[in-house]
């Protein structure tokens, strides 16, 4: 343990700086010390910094196979039970902190262009660190204990961040919604967590120096969540079944709610474009870097509980429960977010669609036993759905708060800047051949192809077909923003190269074009002597590094069908080619399918007209006025009766004669007296 | 003075107090109970700081005999870490409380400051009393300042809030007396050792008798102390107590009123019948599940703020209920932790629905209509920090209490000998949903006051906090964030006892994990 780097014990400062930072203006706030704006900024952004270099170090330590570091310190104990919190430093983390604090340094840099004007501009800062420092502290979590501590942090906090401009309805409603679907998987995470720890519970009371539900054991013992599991295999506490299905699957079905709702997947999903009335910079961080990516992190650093434990001493990913359905839900989720975006006319909602749909191909990676891909597609996705995002800010901020992309049109000319990295992050989601989207869709679309359990003939083709969807609506977005002619009324303003709007867009270009062939499978990076495959070797699940062969085949097919996708679009919404909209407003074979994808397949319709105002509700006023006034009331009020029916009868004997007092009480006192005497002596 | 009479001088402050209030002048009242109630804060420093880990049992013992015969009775105080703990959080929201009367102690002053005082007298008293006839004497003694507290000072339904809650706590009382009288005269009966009504011996004692005569005399403590808790079926006192009650009157309520229900059931019902427990405890966990649920359904369905926060409490107090019937030690070191949690979270709570009702004078969240914020950011701010402590958000208190008293409930060694095990962890799944609904009305709630647009009637008539309410809203502020994080400062005080406790039951019981 001597010669662990200094580097990697030090990481917990990556979290407590802006913590820190947040801490310092919250406080100067309350205390009443005006600070200056630029203060504010400069610790959020200082601290964001200092994180952002920290982690690069951690990584090159890291690269050169330095083991992973773990601590704890004991945050609960009593005699039998142990709740530890502590810092976890490996691979997976590493990329994870890298990701979060340069998206966030990135986001908070454009925050200073785009929310100067606003009164609460300290106090946005303030949250801006408080929430990298909750996704962070996630990041770095040893067990499933703290993961949900910082879960739920992660979750406030975008609650403060979506209702940020609390005057607005539409935000007020926003981020109550989201909150509160995030209870509803953390529920489920809650019982999960619950139930498993349950199951294993004799593993860890053997070993009770470490804490419970650990993800890695750095004594090299096993005492982590495969020990723990493979334990309850052995002891047959997870092999008895509910219903016909597994205690394990059971168990993972639940904790993976928790990430349904935060990573925004179906049926759970249905906070996240609400989520776009909070400022623009914080639909960018929420969806690339801190929020989203959390459900996705924790399934694959939990994902040992998703495996097919069959054989205690080899977990398999093949004929896995629990991964097929994360693999359905992440395609369904892909499928039907891609359609509701074919239909949305709001900048930023389309783009929240697409994160639902993309996040969905994520978890089809990890479900499907494409690991690496899908940590990869969340690595690539960051950067590129965060510049998307910040462009769409700069146009939304270009045009004096106009949302609707039927008021935009030909914005290429006054911004060049936005429309050129837009049109980056359109082709690498996209995944137009050479750029970062193209090779971690890939990857999953091939694990998804080889996929052995349920329903495996479909899923390839789903996700196939779904990635031609999405090269439709980005560049429907692409073309109806910036090309033709402008419909709206407002004057744009001109965007420049150096501003502090525009040059994060310009830095988060790179990595959307390049960050793609750090796990490129391709034999052809050798002869630009790099190294194929450097992000599957760094990140693995198991012993060794699982290279996916290049599947030549379903890689054409992909890229036909994206092409395709984007040829449409051009000839829709360019050339005018096709009349779609005629065809969609006549055609009755379209027009219900139409409306199916505009009102967002009737979700929120289901949850809040029907399920919310016309079951739960009076159901709730009905049965509490029941019981509690009827009931309850009418027992006490018997009582009343009862009691005024006594009083009655007693006023005969309270005559207001002294010496019938007397005698009572006499009567009494003997009594006792006399009772005392012959039983309790 | 030795350090014997301490808890003496404890129980003697506040009442030398109140009686020193009733006869000097109304102008000397407010500053007089301030010091009172900041030597109470002294004192309880004292104890804390003098407190010793090591040793087990009570500390702090003072006993003098009071009768001897025909049934012994002694002036009997002493703590342990429990009672310490609800100890320094009486001091403290004694403090906070009278602080926050400003307004409400403009009227007669005297008086309402001297009933304040014996009250903490009555409250304090419960909780180091170790003579169980002093324990009913002081437990029914908040009656009676408590009835005018209400009467006198409270809003327009105060003679129906106030007669129902002493028409409540009564009915609890003769309960107790029921069960004192008859656990006395059948201790006598078995002859064992001549009968006391001291509780560390009848804690040793009590569990010798039949189980059927356990049981009986833990009926008549349990439906006193589950009425002053409260638990459902006998919780509607509470809402229209909290409801009448003026804001400084409310924070003792919520905060120690309610607990004197929670530490009377780990002490005696606990303490005296552990066997009892053992046999019921299932139920115990499931009417505390209900609770839990139930309330938080309550309170989705009011239109009233302070019924909303109320009704919260009792949804709260179900999780002491669920960690004194799990036999857990890690649960049952989450229901202590929620009694002093809850005390801080609730006082909050009703202290800020008090600066929001002072200013809009309605609790009615139909009429207020939401965007207060704009007036009152800083209320705005606090009202947040209450609101997710109360929905049990990581980093700050509740949260504690509930994940430990979930932790520990679902790994329970009680779960594994019941017969329907699975009955238990389906009570506590149920009772999961509570963190949906929690999160539901609160948030709610939050966005019915402060969130949405300025509402013109408001415009420029609403102030925001003054220098003293922001003393109290940030104490209690940051006594919220501070045990969040670092629980084990308070833990430690009472964990060997509440250790101890299950391991004594669980062992004596042999339960063991399957």
């Amino acid at each position: 343990m001597s010669d662990v780097s200094p580097l990697l014990q030090s990481a917990y400062w990556i979290v407590l700086a802006p913590v820190i930072a947040a801490s310092a203006i919250i406080l100067s706030y309350l205390l009443g010390i005006k600070i200056n704006r630029t203060v504010a900024m400069g610790l959020s952004v200082g601290a964001v910094a200092y994180g952002f270099i920290h982690s690069i170090l951690i990584f090159l330590v890291l690269r050169d196979n330095a083991t992973p570091y773990v601590t704890n310190i004991d945050w609960f104990v009593v005699s039998n039970f142990k709740l530890a919190v502590g810092l976890l430093v490996d691979n997976l983390a590493a990329v994870m902190l890298i990701v979060v604090t340069t998206v966030s340094l990135l986001v908070q840099i454009y925050t200073h262009g785009y929310m100067r004007e606003d009164p609460g501009y300290s106090r946005f800062y303030a949250y801006l660190s408080l929430f990298t420092a909750s996704m962070l502290g996630l990041v770095v979590s040893t067990n499933l204990f703290q993961m949900y501590i910082f879960w739920e942090l992660v979750g406030v906090c975008s609650y403060f961040l979506i209702g940020f401009w609390w005057y607005k309805p539409s935000a007020a409603y926003a981020c109550l919604k989201a909150f509160v679907v995030n209870r509803v998987g953390d529920f489920g995470f809650l019982v999960g967590i619950l139930f498993l720890l349950l199951a294993t519970f004799g593993f860890w009371q053997a070993h009770n120096d470490q804490g419970i539900l650990m993800f890695m054991d750095p004594s090299g013992h096993g005492v982590d969540l495969s020990g723990a599991i493979q334990w309850g295999m052995q002891h047959g506490t997870l092999t008895t079944t509910f219903l016909g299905i597994g205690a394990l699957t059971l168990i993972s079905i639940l904790i993976f709610m928790g990430p349904m709702a935060k990573s925004a997947q179906v049926p759970l999903h249905v906070w996240l474009p609400d989520a776009m009335e909070g400022p623009t910079p914080i639909s960018a961080l929420i969806h690339a870097a801190t929020m989203v990516a959390a459900g996705v992190y924790m399934v694959a650093r939990a994902y040992p509980i998703w495996l097919n434990w069959t054989d205690p001493l080899h977990p398999t990913v093949v004929g896995a429960e629990g991964l097929t359905v994360v693999a359905w839900i992440g395609g369904i989720t892909a499928f039907i977010a891609a359609t509701i975006a074919l239909t949305q006319f709001d900048i930023k909602r389309t783009l929240a669609w697409s994160t639902v749909s993309q996040l969905g191909y994520m978890f089809v990676g990890l479900g499907v036993g494409a690991f690496t891909g899908g940590i990869f597609h969340l690595f690539n996705h960051a950067f590129f759905k965060a510049m998307l995002f910040l462009c769409s800010g700069v146009v939304i901020h270009g045009l004096h708060g106009e949302q609707d992309m039927r008021n935009m049109g030909g914005l290429r000319k006054p911004m060049f800047w936005t429309s050129l990295c837009f049109l980056i992050g359109t082709l690498s989601i996209s995944g137009f051949p050479g750029l970062s989207g193209f090779f971690s869709k890939d990857e999953i679309i091939v694990g998804a192809w080889d996929f052995k359990g349920y329903g495996h003939e479909i899923l390839g083709w789903l996700m196939i077909f779904t990635a031609g969807l999405t090269a439709f609506y980005m560049f429907r977005m692409y073309l109806m923003t910036f090309c033709g002619e402008y419909r709206g009324q407002a004057h744009p303003h001109k965007d420049s190269a150096w501003s502090p709007l525009t040059t994060p867009l310009l830095v988060l270009a790179v990595p959307s074009i390049l960050s793609g062939y750090l796990g490129c499978n391709l034999d052809v990076l050798k002869s630009f002597s790099l190294n194929p495959n450097a992000f599957s070797q760094f990140i693995h699940f198991g012993q060794h590094a699982h290279v996916e062969e290049p599947n030549h085949m379903v890689m054409l097919i992909s890229i036909a069908v994206s092409l395709s996708g984007m040829v449409l679009a051009f000839l829709v919404y360019m050339t005018k080619a096709l009349p779609i909209n005629t065809w969609l407003t006549n055609a009755a074979i379209c027009k219900p399918f139409y409306n199916l994808f505009y009102n967002k397949w009737c979700f929120d319709y289901i949850y809040e007209d029907i399920f919310l105002k016309k079951i739960l509700l009076p159901v709730y006023t009905g049965i509490w006025n029941l019981i509690d006034m009827l009931i309850i009331d009418n027992i006490v009020n018997l009582n009343r009766t009862l009691a005024l029916v006594a009083a009655e009868v007693l006023k005969h004997t309270e005559n207001g004669r002294g010496q019938y007092y007397a005698m009572v009480i006499f009567a009494c006192v003997a009594g006792i007296t006399l009772y005392v005497w012959l039983y309790v002596r | 003075m030795g350090t014997s009479d301490i808890l003496t001088s404890l129980l003697l402050i506040p009442f030398i107090g109140s009686i020193i209030i009733g006869l000097l002048p109304n102008k000397a009242a407010r500053p007089l109970a301030l010091i009172a109630s900041g030597m109470l804060i002294v004192v309880s420093a004292y104890l804390w700081s003098n407190f010793s880990l090591d040793v087990h049992g009570m500390q702090f013992v003072q006993k003098i005999n009071w009768i001897n015969y025909p049934i012994p009775i002694s002036y009997h105080v002493g703590i342990d870490g429990m009672s310490l703990c609800l100890v320094a959080l009486t001091a403290f929201v004694t403090l906070m409380a009278v602080l926050a009367s400003e307004k409400v102690g403009e009227n007669r002053s005297k008086f309402y400051y001297s009933l304040v005082l014996l009250l903490t007298t009555s409250i304090l008293g419960v909780f180091v009393s170790l003579d169980l006839v002093q324990f009913f004497v002081l437990y029914e003694l908040e009656l009676v300042p408590m009835y005018f507290l209400i009467a006198i000072w409270g809003g327009p339904r105060r003679d129906y809030a106030a007669m129902k809650f002493l028409l409540y706590t009564f009915l609890g009382g003769i309960f107790m007396l029921a069960g004192i009288l008859y656990l006395y005269f059948q201790l006598n009966a078995a002859g064992v050792l001549p009968a006391t009504f001291d509780m560390v011996e009848l804690a040793k004692q009590a569990p010798n008798l039949t189980p059927a005569v356990q049981a009986l005399a833990c009926l008549g403590f349990m439906l006193a102390f589950i009425i002053k808790l409260p638990s459902f079926p006998f919780h509607t006192w509470l809402p229209d107590a909290h409801v009448e009650a003026p804001t400084p009157i409310s924070m003792i309520l919520a905060a120690l009123l309610l607990k004197m229900g929670s530490y009377g059931l780990v002490r005696i019902c606990m303490g005296f019948f552990p066997d009892v427990i053992v046999t019921y405890g299932a139920w115990i966990i499931a009417l505390g599940c209900f609770n839990i649920v139930w309330a938080a359904i309550a309170c989705l369905v009011q239109t009233d703020m302070k019924r909303i926060i109320a009704f919260s409490s009792v949804s709260h107090m179900g999780f002491i209920l669920v960690g004194i019937g799990s036999l857990s030690a890690l649960a049952l070191n989450g229901a202590v932790f929620q009694m002093i949690s809850h005390g801080i979270i609730s006082a909050a709570l009703f202290f800020l629905v008090g600066t929001v009702y002072d200013r809009v004078h309605t609790r009615n969240l139909v009429e207020i209509g939401g965007g207060l914020a704009k007036q009152m950011p800083y209320i705005f701010y606090f009202w947040m920090l209450a609101a997710l402590a109360n929905l049990g958000l990581p980093a700050l208190s509740g949260f504690v209490a509930e994940a430990l008293v979930f932790y520990g409930a679902f790994t329970s060694p009680m779960a594994s000998v019941l017969q329907h095990p699975m009955f238990v962890r389906g009570c506590l799944a149920f009772a999961a949903l509570g963190v949906i609904l929690t999160a539901g009305y609160m948030l709610w709630l939050l966005k019915r006051l402060f969130y949405g647009p300025e509402q013109a009637k408001w415009a420029g008539h609403l102030t925001d906090m003054t220098l003293n309410e922001k003393v109290i809203a940030s104490a209690l502020s940051v006594l919220i964030i501070f045990l969040g994080i670092y629980p084990l400062w308070l833990s430690k005080k009472y964990t060997s006892l509440t250790d101890n406790m299950c391991q004594n039951i669980v062992s004596k019981n042999k339960i063991g994990m399957r």
